[in-house]
């Protein structure tokens, strides 16, 4: 009588477990973003050349990423979109302000899952050192989404 | 008399100035914006009097577009569309980059969804388009702003069946933050079809 109430209590439990497992693997998981120190990172060309001064600011930021030139070795992708616009003769005489107008936008996304870990925009209305400071703002978020995961 | 000739002068100026440079967008806009709800409000009353026969039953289904306007846009949600959290979506190509700005968006604002780059793998796709226009002269000299006006329409079409399940506009004038805003207001509007 015993062994029976065990076997059902058993057959119970593995139902409720069954039925539990197919029900979490109907719901999406949340991706895992961690991007681990030394990945090897791919800049993929960005209009303007804006890539050349992302790979410069991850430099001298000192991002813990390793920059590769082929996207075949690298585990991770930057792509992105930037756009300057130089302070025009009515900015300069009205506003008094010599400065550029900065926007970029840049993702970073998994290679081997395809997922994006990690993406960022700026936006700088009066840029001191034009494409350099918002791409030196990309690379310090870089480094602090990097470092404080 | 010769006085109020010269005072009558600058303010001509400075009316057909302004005239010439405000009004067009501003008067396009407004009337728009009103002869859209109007369309609405007709496209709705259609599909009423189509789903309502004499007999008061329904006779085909009508589809269940609900609009709303936002504070800086306008949306639209398709029989109350939700999407799954962590979702798996793709972003489509849009020109300028603005869809670097939308998954951009999507992550300041905490959007609960997986934005891939591999269309097959996508449950859901992001289409759209947008627009950007620099301040002029004539905006620095009499506003004092140099913001961009912006403007975007996204719609996320479900993969599977092929139905578009959400849409939605912005526009901002004087956008502080640019496409970095609209971006930002575009992910904050997709949150709110997002199932937590």
């Amino acid at each position: 009588m015993s062994n029976k109430r065990h076997v059902a209590s058993i057959l119970v439990l593995l139902a409720v477990a069954v039925v539990s497992t197919a029900l979490a693997g109907d719901k999406n998981a949340p991706p895992t973003q961690k991007i681990p120190k030394g990945s090897k990172v791919f800049v993929a060309p960005i209009e303007g050349g804006y890539d050349m001064y992302l790979k410069d600011a991850i430099a001298k930021k000192k991002v813990p990423v390793a920059i590769v030139d082929s996207r075949d070795q690298a585990d991770y992708e930057i792509t992105g979109a930037s756009e300057s616009q130089k302070a025009s003769t009515a900015k300069k005489i009205i506003l008094g302000n010599w400065h550029s107008r900065e926007e970029a936008s840049i993702t970073l996304s998994n290679l081997k899952t395809s997922e994006v870990v990690w993406a960022y925009s700026v936006h700088e209305e009066a840029s001191t050192h034009g494409k350099r400071s918002s791409a030196e703002a990309c690379a310090k978020h870089l480094k602090d989404a990097i470092e404080n995961q | 008399m010769h006085r109020q000739q010269l005072l009558v002068s600058p303010v001509l100026t400075v009316l057909v100035l302004s005239l010439m440079i405000f009004p067009p967008t501003a008067l396009a806009s407004n009337p728009q914006a009103n002869s859209n709800q109007d369309q609405t409000k007709d496209d709705q009353n259609k599909a009423d009097a189509g789903r309502t026969a004499s007999d008061g039953h329904l006779t085909e289904p009508a589809p269940d577009i609900k609009s709303a306007p936002t504070d800086e846009g306008q949306l639209a949600t398709v029989n109350n569309a939700k999407m799954p959290s962590y979702s798996k979506v793709y972003v489509a190509p849009i020109v300028g980059g603005f869809e670097n700005y939308i998954i951009a968006g999507l992550r300041n604002k905490k959007v609960p969804l997986t934005v891939v780059i591999d269309r097959s793998k996508a449950d859901y796709e992001i289409s759209g388009v947008s627009d950007s226009e620099k301040a002029g002269w004539a905006k620095m000299l009499f506003i004092g702003s140099q913001n961009s006006n912006e403007q975007a329409s996204i719609k996320i079409s479900d993969l599977r069946t092929g139905a578009v399940i959400f849409g939605y506009s912005v526009h901002k004038t004087n956008s502080v933050r640019g496409k970095q805003s609209a971006g930002e207001a575009c992910a904050k509007h997709i949150k709110k079809i997002v199932l937590d």
